[in-house]
């Protein structure tokens, strides 16, 4: 197994290893299976204290708390909080605009790259993973799973994923909010390219299914920075006609369009309560994703 | 627009380098894969419109660039002179100045039109350039080579002179220069205020020296520089007559100048009533008349000055206040005792011009100076002397040809000449028929039986005009008896005419003098003519007047480089022109200037002024022809040229503006401007 995970492109044991160290954490609560390192709605026999309830007939008298019918003359039951797995699934976007070459890369194999590590993470602490490519449609669906041999089946999958075709991740994230069981970790891995109105849609769906959801915008640099001089052929990704232009021309409209497509998003993943990362790929990988699990593990101390 | 530099714009398709490099942009692009299409369309849905202009608008700006640095280098020129273009630097520049006195008229600013003419066309050749300079002379025609072109503007050709611009003359000998030099592209500038009395545009030269140019080998170009301005008032003044008169009372006698003279304003509407000032200056002395101005002009007639009792001869000077042409407000004379009355008749029968020599010897004022007459016969014509005289009555057979010649330069000094038939003729003799100028006579007709009459003349001038009072003379009342027929190669002026149509008196035109054909007899038998006597009387001393004035006029020279000859040694005409204008030159030169402006002295000639010559005192003054401020037209001036390439300027003494000037700045700016605004629309616009 060892000389398999060597053999992948997108998983380096270092940074893997490094990233181990760090936990994979919900926002909300989640509902898993078995006990696992997360909150659970459900009251249950952790070592958190969820809050004090009058005694009703029936409650183990074991669970009085002796303390306070001292003090109150009235009996209290102790209740602490249920710790529990999660399901975390992986939506990873393989349309054509994933495939944009860029710094160290594809869009995709940076997905890739932070997928895996995530997946690894979770199977490691013991949460279930599934994962979901994306394309027009779905392309590939794997439910989640907690067992070890499962995050080799998400590395096959993630390993032959290719970008091509158009996006149809609203419709996905629909689907998904609707099929996947509630109160799931949603990692959207995408460049999010669609109107943020229509994301905003999907968003609600998701929250409105007490997902935890959260997205990483996979942008380019030069899409962002729009530094060329030349006059350019653009080639859409996605197979849309092809577009000649002097970039120096267009530049200021572009950024103004793109500058004002990622406010809206913000405000979007604001308004919904998306964990949204935005990523521009000359960032490492392992920064992405330590910034993710740590930034969660901090939310969750403050909790 | 034309340039100094034409071969450079040839660099001109080069304005189609930022096009190429535009298009070489645009073929060199670079594919690039992209994600984000979204927004690259939306930006360029919006970029339609006022960036497609943008980017026109700095290609043009480009464009412009690259053209503004060609046609600078090229050395553009703003001048009227549009088809100098393509030719570049001359080989040869000749330069005709008119010299006239017209051209001294003033602009507004003072300048005449001569100094703005040598200031242009001086600034403009500098900016021209040119391997040799000619100039030609106005007045000489000659045409003279300099190293520089500052020392040709400072030549006398570039000063004003008295004497008539001659230019079909010099353009005649440009012509010869090109023919003898052979140099290669040429360019003739003529600056001419254009008076039609300079350009002479009837003549028949025009013809030859049009067909000379046409047939040039090497380029010829003309470049016009007219100053056709004759609009504001200006007055001009000139002697008609001036001689001396002395009336005796008792034992004592008096001298008086008599002078005669005219003002002309050069327009019509001059004020009437108006009393122009003149000052006379006589051997120094000065004196002040005015004469009144009606219908634009005024005339003196015979106003006498006393003269102290000394003075037989001497010179004077008429002159007007300044206006806006000072060359025709001086006006210099001599005067003399009057010339003897000699009258010449050559006659092969005297008892036929014994009426003839009655009618000739009596003054027709009725004093005492009586003719002197000499009677030659054909055999001793070769004793005759006709210098001084002041008619010469002819009645034999024509003249031949050495006597013809000596005949033609008494005429073109002025002198009279009446023919009578032969008495050969009259007798019905048949022998050898001689023509002179085309003109002989053929037959004669008796009317004995019945007399013809005089059935039309002119009394309006000429021999045969009315009398002062208005009477006409009694030609009606003559009978001719007989009278000569004649045939005539020129038309002749008829003066009376027969009954029947046939001359009585009639008039060969010439330049100068007069030479008169009478057809009838002054023998009784043939004619009233001495009965009646008035007619007679009247013609022979009219004719004798005239004469009279031609010799006095001798002394009032017109301006003219190839002044007439003083000496007969150097009357010998000579074909080579260079050979006759130095030996005119070196006459000149040794006249003595008695009063005048001071001019260098080859060029006397040419300036109005007083001069001794071998005791002769005599006054040179401007020709009368350059009082008439007639312009040549636009149409004749055209035709003048046909065929040759020729470029005309119009301009007006002191306008300060030169007729050539270099534009390269302007066209230094308008690349740079256009290099600014083309920096500007490059530049990056503000990122968001």
């Amino acid at each position: 197994m060892t000389t398999e995970r060597q053999q992948r492109s997108f998983i380096d044991p270092i940074v893997l290893a490094q990233l181990a160290a760090l936990p994979l954490v919900a926002r909300k609560s989640m509902l898993g299976n078995v006990s696992g390192r997360h909150s659970s709605p459900h009251r249950g026999a952790s070592v958190e204290f969820a809050e004090y309830r009058k005694y009703v007939p029936g409650d183990d008298l074991r669970r009085l708390d002796w303390r306070t019918y001292g003090r109150s003359d009235r009996f209290y039951v102790k209740e602490f909080e249920a710790d529990t797995n999660l399901r975390m699934v992986l939506v990873v976007d393989t349309s054509g605009s994933m495939s944009m070459p860029s710094i160290g890369g594809t869009k995709l194999q940076y997905a890739q790259r932070v997928a895996a590590a995530l997946a690894y993470i979770a199977i490691g602490q013991g949460d279930a993973v599934g994962m979901s490519c994306v394309a027009k449609g779905i392309v590939q669906q794997i439910p989640p799973r907690r067992s070890p041999a499962h995050l080799s089946t998400i590395f096959d999958q993630l390993e032959i994923a290719k970008s091509q075709g158009e996006t149809g991740l609203p419709e996905v994230l629909h689907e998904l909010a609707e099929t996947v069981r509630q109160r799931a970790l949603v990692v959207i891995l995408s460049d999010l390219f669609v109107e943020p109105a229509i994301l905003r849609d999907c968003f609600e769906h998701l929250r409105f299914r007490k997902h935890d959801v959260a997205a990483f915008h996979l942008l380019d640099p030069e899409e962002v920075q729009f530094n060329f001089q030349r006059p350019t052929r653009f080639i859409d990704l996605e197979g849309g006609p092809a577009l000649f232009a002097d970039p120096v021309e267009i530049a200021d409209r572009y950024l103004t369009a793109i500058k004002t497509y990622l406010a809206d998003l913000r405000q979007v993943t604001l308004e919904t309560g998306v964990d949204y990362r935005r990523v521009l790929l000359d960032q490492p990988y392992d920064k992405t994703t330590r910034d993710f699990l740590v930034d969660r593990a901090h939310q969750r101390r403050s909790r | 627009m034309s340039f100094l530099q034409p071969l450079l714009l040839w660099a001109l398709p080069l304005i189609g380098l930022p096009i190429l490099i535009h298009l070489i942009n645009q073929w060199r692009y670079q594919t690039k894969q992209w994600a984000a299409m979204m927004f690259l369309l939306q930006a360029n849905r919006m970029n339609r419109g006022f960036a497609r202009i943008r980017q026109w608008l700095i290609l043009a700006m480009r464009t412009l660039a690259v053209a503004g640095l060609i046609f600078a280098i090229s050395r553009p020129l703003a001048s009227g002179f549009m088809s100098m273009i393509g030719g570049g630097k001359s080989d040869t520049t000749i330069v005709l100045m008119d010299r006239s006195p017209s051209m001294s008229w003033q602009g507004d600013a003072g300048e005449s039109k001569i100094a703005a003419g040598k200031r242009q066309l001086g600034e403009a050749l500098k900016t021209l350039g040119s391997e040799h300079w000619v100039s030609i002379d106005s007045a000489s025609s000659e045409p003279t080579e300099f190293k520089t072109l500052d020392a040709m503007i400072d030549s006398t050709a570039f000063t004003s002179s008295s004497s008539t611009a001659r230019v079909t003359s010099g353009m005649q000998r440009a012509l010869e220069y090109l023919q003898l030099n052979k140099p290669g592209a040429a360019d003739i500038w003529i600056c001419s205020d254009l008076q039609a009395s300079d350009w002479n545009a009837d003549s028949g030269e025009w013809n030859v020296v049009r067909t000379g140019f046409t047939s040039l080998p090497q380029s010829v170009r003309f470049h016009l520089l007219a100053y056709p301005d004759f609009a504001n008032e200006n007055l001009s003044i000139r002697v008609t007559d001036a001689h001396r008169d002395t009336v005796v009372d008792g034992v004592q006698s008096q001298n008086f100048l008599v002078l005669s003279l005219q003002v002309f304003s050069s327009t019509n509407n001059a004020q009437s009533g108006r009393r122009v000032p003149l000052q006379l200056e006589i051997e120094g002395v000065r004196s002040e008349i005015s004469v009144e101005l009606n219908g634009g002009a005024a005339e003196l007639r015979e106003y006498r000055i006393p003269l102290p009792p000394k003075i037989e001869s001497g010179w004077g000077k008429v002159s007007l206040p300044a206006d806006i042409n000072n060359s025709d407000n001086d006006f210099y004379f001599v005067f003399d005792k009057p010339p003897v009355r000699r009258v010449v008749v050559v006659a092969d029968d005297p008892t036929t011009v014994r009426p003839l020599q009655i009618a000739a010897r009596i003054a027709a004022d009725g004093s005492s100076n009586k003719s002197q007459i000499e009677l030659f016969t054909p055999a001793q014509l070769n004793s005759l002397q006709l210098d001084g005289s002041a008619l010469l009555i002819w009645q034999a057979d024509l003249p031949d040809p050495t006597t013809a010649a000596g005949i033609d330069n008494y005429v073109a000094t002025g002198g009279q000449v009446v023919f009578f038939p032969p008495s050969k003729l009259l007798n019905g003799v048949s022998g050898e028929k001689r023509s002179y100028r085309g003109i002989e006579w053929t037959s004669w007709l008796d009317h004995e039986q019945s007399p013809v009459m005089v059935t039309a003349w002119r009394s309006d001038q000429d021999l045969l005009a009315a009398t002062k009072s208005g009477g006409g003379l009694p030609l009606g009342q003559l009978e001719i008896r007989g009278h000569a027929t004649i045939r005539s190669e020129q038309p002749l002026v008829q003066l009376a005419t027969l009954d029947g149509g046939d001359n009585l008196l009639a008039r060969l035109p010439t330049n100068s003098g007069g030479l008169y054909f009478c057809t009838a007899s002054t023998e009784g038998k043939q004619s009233s003519l001495a009965e009646n006597g008035i007619v007679l009387f009247v013609v022979v001393q009219r004719a004798i007047e005239q004469g009279q004035t031609a010799l006095r006029g001798s002394l009032m020279r017109t301006a003219a480089f190839e002044t007439p000859r003083l000496e007969k040694s150097l009357d010998a005409p000579s074909d080579k022109p260079a050979e006759k204008s130095e030996r005119t030159a070196r006459e000149a030169s040794t006249w003595l200037q008695v009063a005048g402006p001071d001019v260098v002295s080859a060029e006397f000639d040419c300036h109005a002024g007083v001069y001794r010559f071998n005791d002769l005192l005599f006054a040179v003054n401007r020709p009368l022809t350059e009082d008439q401020y007639t312009v040549v037209g636009e149409e004749k001036l055209e035709s003048l040229f046909a065929g040759l390439q020729m470029d005309r300027v119009d301009q007006k003494a002191g306008r300060l503006g030169g007729i050539v000037r270099e534009i390269w700045r302007q066209f230094l700016i308008l690349m740079a401007a256009a290099l600014i605004l083309e920096a500007a629309l490059c530049l990056p616009k503000k990122r968001p």
